[in-house]
């Protein structure tokens, strides 16, 4: 049984996490984008997750070919489909004819509510790693 | 059995292979606590498991986690329930602490008789 890997699967959700949050950012940052390279404006983004098994080389050479623990990894970042907000702005330089302007789809308690998700998934994730190592460091202890 | 290895050292060795086992899985679960259509798993009558280890008459131990049934699903298929997985690892890594201090008293014991329990 090896200890190690564990702490790759809590990374691979720290990974995840992190990056939810990173996404999460982004959207908060670009809420007043009117203007994308894709042209439009900004488009709020969405992390897909997605359950990834891990093969294990020594568990498949012992006929274990059935793995039971799954790491996670982001499979996809998505853009929100929902239309943009208009807005009566006749002044603004990317207003349309009828003077309204198109605003990234982004609201700020949805964004916020993630992020918070997020926090707390990886502080879950960062105390299995912390268990993990308390679990090496006993086994190193046999050693004394 | 060779001079140095009691009986109770290779059930505890056992204890500790599926106490590593279990928190591998736990692990697992609260990597996934945000993945869509994700199910908890978990190793299945974990107490039995270890009486069975105790009693040393497998020669080996499989490594085998099944999807646990009852737990409320959210509207993503997910049921991983972070309450339930973070008492798991506290006690899952308590009965990890328990197994090795017993395997380093084993240890402590073999030590003393070598030493004519003059020292440690």
């Amino acid at each position: 049984m090896n200890l190690f890997g564990m702490l790759e699967l809590s990374g691979s959700a720290l990974g995840a996490e992190r990056q939810r949050a990173e996404v999460v950012a982004s959207n908060m940052a670009n809420v007043q984008t009117t203007r994308t390279a894709a042209g439009g404006p900004y488009r709020r983004q969405m992390v897909v997750f997605q359950a990834q098994r891990v093969p294990r080389f020594s568990l498949a050479l012992a006929g274990l070919a059935r793995e039971n623990t799954a790491a996670v990894r982001v499979a996809a970042v998505v853009s929100d489909q929902r239309p943009p907000v208009m807005r009566f702005e006749p002044g603004h330089p990317d207003a349309n004819a009828e003077g309204y302007v198109a605003y990234p789809q982004v609201d700020p308690v949805e964004e916020m509510t993630d992020l918070l998700g997020a926090v707390r998934a990886y502080e879950l994730n960062a105390s299995a790693v912390q268990a993990t190592k308390n679990m090496i460091n006993q086994s190193l202890d046999l050693l004394r | 059995m060779s001079m140095i290895e009691t009986p109770l050292m290779r059930g505890l060795e056992r204890v500790l292979d599926q106490s590593a086992f279990r928190h591998q899985v736990i692990a697992a679960n609260l990597a996934n606590v945000d993945t869509p259509g994700y199910r908890t798993r978990d190793v299945l009558p974990f107490a039995g498991e270890i009486e069975q280890a105790m009693a040393g008459d497998q020669p080996s131990f499989t490594p085998v986690a099944h999807e646990i049934r009852g737990l409320p699903e959210r509207p993503d298929g997910n049921n991983v329930s972070a309450d339930r997985e973070s008492l798991l690892l506290a006690q899952n890594q308590l009965r990890f602490t328990v197994a090795v201090a017993f395997l380093k008293e084993q240890f402590h014991q073999i030590s003393s008789a070598i030493s004519g329990g003059s020292g440690s």
